[in-house]
């Protein structure tokens, strides 16, 4: 339990399961309703920042960091609040961008909302510090268990497990659902959905809120893990690297979902994070992770767009007495 | 008052910035009816080549810039013809393609920063004193930029009214179908189109990283949502649109610095294109009726 | 004598798109219980009326009713609702859904289709998917396509998507339903079967619009036979009065084909 690779191990689990949160609700939105969410890393960081400021206390000279609010609240309250925030913040976005954009201006508007949310968090410090960001987080149950460093991580590890199992089943049970199933009637063709009386526009809207809420709930774990948060845990390419890891494991499925994250956030960046550094360039090994990164999604989208984990056909099986009644209509319409 | 011709001046460069790149991005939508979310790393792509050619060998900027931008035009052919064209080819739906230019980003940015790195770059250019033009005070290269700005619009002006490239691009433009029925090399026309899209990428680039003086390998990126904004303004797949599109852009993102911070500057275009994408989508060159 | 109430009614409506006016002032009634006809040449505007009645385009002019309501404005998903249904030319069916998914999510009225339900009413929803499932069941059975419940709809070949059109449509519980050239490159034995599933579906109180350039399927089947013509109605009546009508001959043959065929 104490040895260095159990506490890395550990530490890999915490932020497996973080990712695995985020792939499961870009499916959600991009998966099963065919959103091409641009902006996904924004509503990670609106989940963070406010989960950051609802568990600091307010704002004092001595922190040296200035931010909104600060309510001190317990736990799990700033974890509920970040949820909550990124969920409505993704619905005000969708209200305002999915009235009736074609799928590239829509990403074009959301790419734009991360920039322009970026910009904001970045040089109005009063929000969350600017580019500092928010620092000294206090963890969740730290001061309960009387953790010291390196052993927090067995505190945090069932605090993120059941909230990313509880998360997991509510991704189910959508996927499973007749609201699953419209949603991707309208992935589909949202004018035939519509000419069958679905409410598009308001489904949309909710698969963007639930996978804005996945999100938020990530970063809100990641800060209160961490303890931190800038403006460099969101830059663009964190977007594109949920959605590499959502393609290449296999989108329409929660369990596509997983496993992209444990084959992306894992095995590749995880992976490439033990080569050794090159001396006088620090920020090579970095581009070429990127550079690789970039080269799966397009031979993936290539080769096997659906991913690893393909859309499974769903059978519905019906109990005896009705299956018999079927098999007389078929007999008397024959 | 000083404040406000100057922000005019400024405004003019950076209309010319971003003419010179929306047309070329708005031209290859046109053809190709799809967004290349990968152009900022074009752009970035020209600043560096010209940067090389001029810190590193010497040449003069504005011969480094030219010879730059012919670098990213073959670049960008190549690019179409290798990873994007095969995708075409293959059909699908829109969104496969839109992922995989976003991919295509990703790898150009990381590549400009693996091979010239992370540090501010700058380009080996005289220093000088502004010059008086009436009320408004440009330096020697701000006027040059301007001048390589009306330069570009009046060849593309050119190429689209009297050369068969740009009548067939026009005719793809409006009906892709109707054009290839009509005997149109649909193949060559989209490979040329990228090869000038590339081009027009270069010198964007080049002049805009001249004209911010520092830059690193995100200086595309960050002003690719500048263009988006000209472009969708005027109507996209429009040349002529962007090009209003561009002086209205430019010019509300340098004015605005009267009133708001200039750190904001650029948020000022954003938030123009979301409201552009909001209330009038097609732009405004629908209801002038040119293309 | 009193003709039968008209239960959609399209008075004098118009659409044009990017100068060409291609639904000109069109009035036309359908009555209820009807198999009707709407035919005439290439271009004369049906589908576009077709798209305007059903709130997938906007009116530019003129107004629709249907079962005594003004659903000239409303957006497509609300005609649905209230009954109004329509399949398309080509084959619109969902892909990456099986079979017998398309015919479930086109039901209309489900309990669930909502985050809530689907999160808070699980059992409501489950009882809702057993009879939903047997009901799908029982008219895939109908139409001879309950083997291939399970198959993603995209793999299904021409004639099947063709049969799912109509099966999707008639899941959704239609008053009306509006069937866009339903007989469009199908062969003859499959042919009769979908005119044998219409005059079932009528005899069950569903009423008909079918636009169709297939003269002698029109002949056939329908009560009522409207020709439209550059954006307007020309002349409704029976097949045989629009034989001997010079203005109805000269806009076909004007064209091509002529209804004489």
């Amino acid at each position: 339990m104490d040895t260095p690779l159990a506490y890395y191990l550990a530490n890999l689990a915490v932020y497996f399961l973080i990712y695995c949160m985020l792939t499961m609700g870009l499916n959600i939105s991009f998966g099963m309703t065919g959103i091409l969410d641009f902006a996904y890393i924004t509503f990670m960081a609106v989940g963070a920042y406010v989960a950051g400021v609802v568990a600091l206390g307010p704002a004092t000279l001595d922190s040296q960091m200035t931010y909104i609010l600060g309510l001190n609240w317990p736990f799990p309250l700033p974890l509920i609040a970040g949820g909550v925030a990124a969920g409505l913040f993704g619905a005000l976005v969708g209200l305002l961008a999915m009235r009736r954009l074609r799928s590239d201006y829509l990403a074009i508007v959301l790419v734009a909302t991360w920039s322009i949310s970026w910009n904001l968090a970045s040089n109005f410090t009063g929000l969350f510090n600017g580019t500092t960001g928010l620092l000294n987080v206090p963890q969740p149950l730290a001061t309960n268990f009387n953790a010291d460093p390196n052993s927090y991580v067995y505190v945090f590890i069932p605090i993120a497990a059941i909230c990313v199992v509880l998360f997991f089943v509510v991704a189910y049970r959508i996927e499973r659902s007749p609201f699953g199933r419209a949603l991707r009637a309208i992935r589909s063709d949202p004018d035939v959905a519509a000419a069958f009386g679905k409410r598009t526009m308001r489904l949309r809207l909710q698969a963007m809120m639930m996978g804005c809420m996945y999100a938020g709930l990530a970063g809100a774990l990641t800060i209160l893990y961490i303890g931190a948060m800038n403006p460099s845990a969101w830059a663009i390419v964190e977007t594109v690297i949920v959605f590499s890891a959502l393609l290449v494991g296999g989108r329409g499925n929660v369990f596509g979902a997983i496993l992209g994250a444990l084959l992306v956030r894992i095995v590749i960046i995880e992976g490439t994070g033990l080569l050794p550094q090159v001396p006088n360039h620090p920020e090579l090994l970095g581009a070429l992770r990127n550079i690789a990164i970039g080269v799966l999604i397009i031979i993936v989208m290539y080769f096997r767009p659906q991913g690893v984990l393909p859309e499974r056909r769903r059978r519905y099986e019906l109990k005896p007495r009705r299956a018999q009644r079927v098999r007389e209509a078929a007999r008397d319409s024959a | 008052m000083q404040l406000f011709f100057l922000s005019v001046g400024f405004g003019l460069v950076t209309a010319s910035v971003v003419a010179i790149a929306s047309v070329g991005l708005t031209l290859q939508f046109g053809v190709t009816n799809y967004v290349n979310f990968a152009y900022g790393d074009f752009l970035t792509l020209g600043a560096y080549l010209t940067w090389t050619l001029n810190s590193a060998f010497g040449w003069n900027f504005w011969l480094a810039l030219i010879a730059g931008s012919f670098g990213v035009g073959v670049a960008a052919l190549i690019i179409s013809q290798v990873v994007l064209e095969p995708f075409v080819r293959k059909g699908g739906p829109l969104l496969i393609i839109l992922v995989v230019t976003f991919g295509l980003s990703l790898i150009l940015a990381n590549t400009i920063l693996a091979v010239w790195g992370a540090d501010y770059k700058q380009y080996n250019v005289p220093l000088e004193n502004p010059i008086s033009i009436g009320p408004l005070l440009l330096t020697a290269d701000q006027l040059g930029i301007i001048a390589l700005s009306i330069a570009v619009m009046v060849a593309i002006h050119l190429v689209l009214t009297r050369t068969k490239l740009g009548k067939a691009m026009r005719a793809m433009s409006d009906d892709k179908n109707l054009a290839s029925v009509s005997g149109i090399p649909a193949r060559q026309v989209t490979a040329l189109v990228w090869l000038l899209s590339g081009v027009l990428a270069g010198l964007g680039g080049g002049v805009l990283a001249l004209n911010v003086a520092t830059f690193d390998s995100s200086i595309g990126v960050t002003f690719l949502f500048v263009i988006f904004a000209a472009v969708i303004l005027g109507g996209i797949g429009k040349p002529y649109g962007a090009m209003l599109g561009a002086l209205i852009i430019g010019m509300a993102v340098e004015l605005s610095s009267v009133w708001i911070p200039s750190q904001y500057k650029l948020d000022v275009a954003f938030v123009l294109l979301v409201l552009v994408l909001l209330t009038r989508p097609q732009g405004l060159m629908s209801v002038l009726g040119k293309a | 004598m009193t003709a039968p109430e008209a239960i959609l009614s399209v008075q004098d409506v118009r659409h044009a798109f990017g100068g060409v006016q291609a639904v000109n002032g069109c009035s036309l009634q359908v009555p209820a219980g009807s198999i009707t006809a709407l035919i005439g040449p290439n271009g004369a505007g049906k589908t576009t009326l077709v798209n305007l009645v059903t709130g997938m385009m906007r009116l530019q002019g003129g107004s629709v009713e249907y079962a005594g309501q003004n659903i000239s404005h409303w957006a497509p998903d609300r005609v649905a609702r209230a009954g109004l249904l329509r399949t398309f030319q080509l084959s619109r069916e969902f892909t990456k859904l099986t079979v017998l998914e398309n015919l479930l999510v086109a039901a209309t009225g489900q309990i669930d289709e909502s985050l809530f339900g689907a999160l808070f009413r699980r059992r409501s929803v489950q009882k809702q998917e057993r009879a939903l499932v047997e009901k799908a069941r029982l008219l895939l059975s109908i139409f001879s396509l309950d083997d291939l419940r399970d198959e993603w709809a995209e793999n299904l070949s021409g004639g099947q998507k063709r049969l799912l059109e109509l099966a999707r449509a008639v899941m959704a519980e239609p008053r009306m339903l509006i069937l866009d050239e339903p007989m469009a490159g199908v062969n003859p034995a499959l042919m009769t079967r979908l005119e044998e599933h219409i005059r079932d579906l009528r005899r069950q109180g569903i009423t008909f619009l079918i636009v169709e350039h297939n003269l002698h399927v029109v002949e056939r089947l329908c009560d009522l036979v409207i020709v439209m013509a550059e954006g307007k109605t020309l002349a409704a009546g029976a097949m045989s009065e629009h034989r001997a009508n010079p203005e109805v001959v000269r806009a076909y043959l004007g064209s091509g084909a002529g209804p004489a065929e």
